[in-house]
């Protein structure tokens, strides 16, 4: 007798697993959208400066970071599916790099507005949409990163081999799931938003 | 409920706190979803006691048996709960226990995750019931929230909701709000990966099919409502202006990020009731279901169409002509999937020999009572309508026939029906008599006059009248209605306790029913079934006590 | 599946509290924002022995329990067959009645039967028009009133003349309703059962007429005015039996009703 039955009368090819991440990824999307629609609908009812014109940069450094890590996750999923290690802990720090690089780069524009423009939460109307939106997205990236990052330091000490492959791909889902939030959100505050 | 094995099959004496480990720790979802369903019923009677005071209140004019506060504090507290606190367990609950049994599996996809998610829910709704002690209100005493269970902004912001107590609002929900997303995300995965050998998703019992769609729902609706609340948390703790309409910010906003939520909840709700009825009408009919596939195509077109009329709720807020048309009109389609339904079980039955024991009282009551709760609801969706009896006790009287009428009578079908899986003793079917008809009564005497004080104009969250307005009959009436409905309760916590104490014993199939949770023993074992079962129709046990005539030569 | 013996067992996922402590730990996080922040560091501590634990539980392998299997006497019995014969449910018998149409009339049968009680519904109206009002005009504007407001100010005389908008709005809406009415007939009427003509002649045009009746006041005040009731149910009626014998005349189509479960299906079987 074998432990749990799974999906035996399954057509489907899905594993609990995957069915799990995406049914996370809806209900963050849904989430998300929420502070999208907030952000889309206070555009330019700010009753004080400062304006998202006047202060707000292209974040095109940060966006490369996290755009490219995407690639470099697959990268290194591919690598562990294959059980080649070095390319596996090549991609996965590589990852792990770009997304702090995209932090650092988020958390100077966030040093900016605060110190020389004097941009708060309280601010106005626009600080109160912009740092939450911008913030909950920045919060995931960090999740995601810690996981990745502890991924890394397991594969270093040699625990992660390639039966682990499946989960680690789906971190990377939900890797790439923020990076599809990161484009929604640099459409809305960057290119529509000013 | 389970802590009282049977002396005689227990080989050995186990202390009190090795059953208070077990279940503590336990990852099983049938004990998972007894868990739900106790601490459901439990909430079920402090939101039940706060209706009780509410109606004694206000059962003659000028009364004062308690004050204006504590008054907005109890029908505050008595939505959230009845809401977030009864429904959604208690949803949760019977799906957890009943998806893995009736799909053949030995559990849900992530146990530790079902686990979290309960103790989710039970931390939230003690944390909301902690502001009773620990909140500071407007008075300095401890006050529990009281700004209505969809705490409209601005009201629930900073200015004019001074202390924490509606912190403790948001703070509740958004933590028992990861357990229904947890929840959520179990039953569509379990119902996904995890089914037996032939089980395809065609064959799946109806009550798997709308759980998964309900489930859906409570992923996409969900959310919504957490991102509104933390929103507002951010405007009470930080000074962020999302509600704040001295900063240029849009109290009406916060309607429609609640009210998306707040619909779709009200069919998160009922859908689990639509899927008792679908397993229970067919078994006492002694027929099959009438239309397996278009009760599925139907539950999916109500999961759809419930997204896109949440704005009903808002239609004395002054949105312009074309945003009244639309939800208008998308409201009353949500009559047609919601009809089809009604259909379908009244075909079901037709022709049936119906057994009328408890289980099958209930969900006739249900039939005739959601059909009043839907007409009403046709009614209110028609804008003029509305906007004269918006906010009135008319619309009280609407939704109580969806959730009490509704809702709360499949509820009670169902536990009749599965108690004795659960537990391996039956509840006693004179009890259970006297607990529906005593209900039904109470419940109707309450709630179908409730509609006519609505129609005199009475507004909903008052705390007194005066005596001139002719309200004063219906207003008793109501309150007496109460009473029959709580003696209609304490019937049915008698015949539980009874049950358990000296229940006779269920057998594994007490209802000759046809889906696989009966195959097993009662209550089954961790592991549920000894083999893995292969199905090969609808109604797999049909096929095995049948098998000269069985279901998959038709289907 | 392998056959359970008394020495087996299966595994099963091993209880754990650390999804409780996780819980405990979050809410109380939270529960700090509005009480103390010791509160919160208690949650965190909770939150991180939690964490630590779930995963533990579930890395490198997630740990599962050895649970034997019950004894004999415990297990649900064998799902046997039941002695008792199966009542089918055939169509036509007591407690299931059922009206299947073999054959219908064709939707199209329903715009003769609207042509029929059009000319039948006018002509009675308009004797009634010329009879009783002296005025071939009066009952034409009076129909125009449901869609003309301007026609409920209008005086008697107004109302007894000739009027061309008046004339061609008439005309629309007796077209209109006359088709809609018709097509409406065509599906239902030869359903109705025993005598249809006197159900779809009579019946249902005294019920429309209650109908009419209590909702004329809103739809057409004009026309309440001037209403002569005998009248008014004399021409539904008309346009009832004529519209009846018309649709009844055109020959009936065979539905697939008629065909066996097998051949509706498309599957080719033989009986
Ligand atoms: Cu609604």
């Amino acid at each position: 007798m074998t432990a749990p039955i799974d999906g035996q009368g399954n057509a489907t090819a899905w594993s609990r697993g995957e069915v799990g991440t995406l049914l996370l990824i809806l209900a963050e999307t849904s989430f998300f959208a929420i502070f999208i629609v907030g952000y889309l609908f206070y555009i330019g009812k700010s009753l004080s400066g400062p304006y998202p014109a006047d202060v707000l940069e292209l974040p095109v450094v940060a966006t490369i970071c996290l755009l490219s890590s995407s690639v470099t996750v697959v990268v290194a999923v591919r690598a562990l599916e294959a059980d080649r290690r070095g390319a596996f802990l090549a991609g996965i720090f590589a990852t792990v790099l770009l997304g702090g690089g995209f932090l650092a780069a988020t958390a100077l524009e966030w040093r900016k507005l605060i110190v020389d423009d004097g941009l708060m939460i309280s601010t106005n109307l626009f600080g109160t949409t912009f740092y939450s939106l911008v913030g909950f997205h920045a919060a995931h990236v960090t999740v995601g990163l810690l996981l990745l990052a502890l991924v890394g330091v397991l594969g270093v000490l040699g625990f992660v081999r390639k039966e682990h492959a499946t989960r680690v791909d789906l971190l990377s889902w939900y890797w790439h799931f923020v990076d599809v939030v990161w484009i929604a959100v640099f459409t809305v505050v960057y290119v529509v938003g000013v | 409920m389970a802590s009282i094995p049977l002396a005689d099959t227990e080989p050995r004496r186990r202390f009190r706190s090795d059953v208070l480990h077990d279940w503590v720790t336990t990852v099983d979802h049938k004990k998972l979803g007894i868990l739900y369903i106790a601490s459901g019923i439990v909430f079920f009677v402090i939101g039940g006691l706060e209706a009780t005071a509410m109606r004694i209140q206000l059962a003659v004019p000028e009364n004062d048996f308690v004050s204006p506060e504590v008054f907005n504090r109890l029908f505050t507290m008595h939505g959230t709960t009845m809401v977030f606190l009864v429904g959604m367990p208690i949803i949760t609950g019977f799906g957890n226990y009943l998806i893995p049994l009736m799909i053949g599996a030995r559990d849900m996809a992530f146990p530790r995750l079902n686990a979290w998610g309960f103790w989710m829910f039970l931390f939230g709704g003690l944390l909301l019931y902690f502001s009773y002690l620990g909140s500071t209100g407007l008075y300095g005493a401890g006050s529990a929230p009281d700004v209505g269970w969809f705490a409209y902004t601005p009201l629930a912001g900073k200015a004019f909701s001074r202390g924490n107590a509606t912190d403790y609002w948001i703070l509740g929900i958004v933590v028992s709000g990861f357990g229904s997303l947890s929840g959520a995300v179990n039953m569509i995965a379990t119902a996904l990966t995890m089914r037996c050998e032939g089980m395809s998703l065609g064959r799946m019992p109806l009550f798997v099919w709308m759980m998964v769609i309900v489930s859906f729902m409570i992923l996409v609706a969900l959310p919504p409502l957490t991102a509104a609340q933390v929103m507002l948390l951010f405007d009470r703790f930080l000074g962020a202006h999302f509600f704040d309409t001295q900063a240029g910010g849009d109290a009406v906003l916060w309607q429609h990020f609640f009210w998306f939520f707040g619909h779709p909840e009200v069919y998160i709700l009922m859908i689990p009731g639509f899927a008792y009825a679908s397993e229970i009408i067919p078994v006492f009919s002694r027929k099959v279901i009438f239309g397996y596939s278009v009760m599925v195509g139907a539950t999916v077109a109500i999961g759809f169409v419930s997204l896109s009329v949440w704005a009903h709720h808002m239609f004395a807020v002054g949105m312009g002509r074309g945003l009244n048309i639309w939800f208008a009109t998308a409201t009353m389609i949500v009559g047609i999937p919601t009809g089809m339904k009604l259909f379908n079980w009244l075909a079901t039955m037709y022709g049936g020999r119906i057994r009328f024991r408890v289980p099958m009282l209930f969900c006739t009551a249900f039939l005739a009572q959601f059909l009043v709760a839907g007409l009403t609801g046709i009614m209110l969706a028609a804008v003029p309508f509305d906007w004269q009896v918006t906010d009135s006790y008319f619309v009280v009287a609407h939704f109580h026939f969806v959730l009490i009428g509704g809702l709360v009578c499949t509820i009670f079908g169902a536990i009749y029906y599965w108690f004795p899986k659960m537990s391996g003793r039956m509840l006693d079917e004179r009890l259970g008599r006297w607990h529906f008809w005593l209900f039904v009564i109470g419940f109707n005497v309450t709630f179908l006059t409730m509609h006519g004080q609505g129609l005199l104009g009475m507004p909903r969250r008052i705390y007194t009248y005066p005596a001139d307005r002719g309200w004063e009959i219906w207003n008793l009436v109501t309150s007496l209605g109460v009473v029959l409905q709580i003696a209609g309760v304490l019937f049915f916590v008698y015949a539980v306790i009874k049950a358990l104490r000296s229940g006779e014993p269920a057998g594994d199939d007490p209802w000759d029913a046809w889906t696989l949770e009966w195959s097993t023993s009662s209550p089954p074992p961790d592991y549920n079934f000894d083999e893995a079962p292969v199905v090969r129709s609808r109604r797999p046990l049909w096929d095995l006590k049948h098998p000269d005539d069985p279901d998959w030569k038709y289907e | 599946m392998t056959e359970p013996h008394d020495d087996r067992g299966i595994e099963l996922p091993s209880p754990t509290a650390s999804p409780l402590y996780f819980a405990l730990g979050l809410s109380l996080l939270l529960a700090g924002l509005v009480t103390h922040e010791l509160v919160s560091m208690v949650g965190a501590a909770f939150f991180v022995l939690g964490a630590v634990g779930w995963w533990r539980q579930v890395l490198p392998q997630e740990s599962e329990q050895w649970v034997p299997l019950q004894s004999e006497a415990e297990r649900a019995r064998p799902v046997s067959p039941r002695r008792a014969a199966v009542d089918h449910l055939t169509a036509g018998e007591d407690r299931h009645r059922m009206r299947l149409p073999v054959e219908v009339r064709p939707i199209s049968a329903g715009l003769p039967g609207a042509a029929a009680g059009a000319v039948a519904m006018a002509v009675v109206a308009c004797t009634y028009g010329l009879v009783v009002e002296g005025s071939l005009w009066l009952p034409i504007n009076l129909l125009a009133g449901i869609v003309l407001p301007s026609v409920d100010q209008a005086s008697p005389e107004q109302l007894r003349s000739f009027h061309g908008l008046a004339f061609g709005l008439a005309c629309g809406a007796h077209v209109l309703l006359s088709v809609s009415v018709g097509l409406v007939y065509a599906t239902t009427l030869p359903m109705l059962p025993s005598r249809p003509l006197l159900w779809g002649g009579i019946a249902a045009p005294l019920l429309w007429t209650g109908v009419a009746w209590s909702v004329m006041g809103l739809v057409n005040p004009a026309l309440e005015q001037y209403v002569s009731w005998p009248w008014f149910v004399a021409s539904q009626i008309a346009f009832g039996l004529a519209a009846g014998w018309a649709i009844l005349r055109v020959a009936p189509v065979a539905t697939s009703q008629s065909l066996s479960l097998a051949e509706r299906a498309g599957i080719e079987a033989g009986r």
